[in-house]
């Protein structure tokens, strides 16, 4: 897996060149991290499109100083969140918002109901507000640091952590209920 | 894992990071074409090859300010038209009036009236 600074390298020699190398290593892990979110592959596929985009043209933008990881997943998040926004016909979701997305809402033909454990884990998932959703999907999904989540979704290392463990709770309760 | 502590009656592990959702065949090589198509779109603008669009747009930004003031002129022209016809009946009358002081005046004076004036362009260039 190529290291982040040789993708920046290679984006400022050659950004097309770069560029592929970048979607080589993020464009699967951008995808599901929407997908998680806004559930419905047309949507997932519109937002991962339109985040590579964005990211192809602010690239100047990067500030060394944060992870590109978490620069990545920040407006991956950004793209999500506006997609819910305007699903919902809201101006703009916050993060302090529970997204209204639910399975039987937004499920399509990629949608795969006999794995039942999985989908009553993705329902959990569902069921917490915004921040915690992303704290533990990209804990337990994408493995960042806490700081890399404090860096994506614009708060501190410390409140991710607290997102992190209140989210674990609700699913292992809502697991362990009879909730389908 | 970070999620091995939980005692609880649920188990990350059983599932993993297994998810209930999947994609169409070949989707990321696909999503990754129309990434790449969108972008290259943008670096080509961005490249240069946009600037024959500007010039191009320029050159009928040109003729549409060419024809508006054409258009405007004419306009201009057909209302200072509109706004004669008051002088047009006195132009008329000094006309007729010049022709009946004409027709009052003997045969020889009328003779050599035409006898000097037949050649005057200046006079001939304001009749038009």
């Amino acid at each position: 897996m190529t290291d982040d600074k040789d993708i920046i390298q290679a984006v400022k020699a050659n950004a097309n060149q770069g560029f592929k190398l970048l979607m080589a290593k993020y464009m699967e892990p951008v995808y599901w991290h929407i997908r998680r979110l806004v559930v419905s592959h047309a949507d997932a596929q519109d937002a991962a499109q339109e985040t590579f985009v964005r990211i192809f043209r602010s690239f100047d933008q990067y500030r060394s100083d944060c992870s590109f990881k978490a620069w990545i997943f920040r407006i991956a998040t950004n793209e999500a969140l506006r997609l819910l926004s305007r699903n919902q016909g809201k101006t703009m979701m916050s993060l302090d918002d529970t997204p209204a997305v639910t399975l039987g809402m937004k499920a399509d033909e990629y949608f795969d109901y006999s794995q039942v454990e999985a989908v009553r884990l993705q329902k959990a998932i569902l069921t917490l507000p915004a921040k915690q959703q992303l704290a533990f999907n990209m804990r337990y999904y994408d493995d960042m640091t806490y700081e890399e989540i404090a860096q994506a979704t614009d708060s501190t290392a410390a409140s991710a952590k607290v997102n992190y463990h209140l989210a674990k709770e609700r699913i292992v309760k809502y697991m362990n209920s009879n909730e389908a | 894992m970070k999620h091995k502590d939980m005692k609880q009656e649920f188990d990350f592990d059983k599932i993993g990071k297994q998810m209930p959702y999947n994609v169409p065949e070949n989707f990321f090589a696909q999503l990754e074409e129309n990434v790449m198509k969108e972008v290259g779109q943008t670096t080509e603008a961005e490249s240069g090859s946009r600037q024959p669009k500007a010039k191009s747009f320029k050159l009928t930004a040109n003729i549409i300010r060419a024809a508006i003031a054409a258009a405007a002129g004419l306009a201009l022209f057909f209302i200072v038209q509109k706004s004669l016809p008051n002088e047009e009946p006195a132009a008329t009358d000094d006309f007729n009036n010049v022709e009946l002081a004409f027709n009052n005046l003997s045969t020889e004076d009328q003779d050599y009236l035409m006898e000097v004036y037949q050649d005057d362009l200046f006079m001939d260039s304001e009749t038009y």
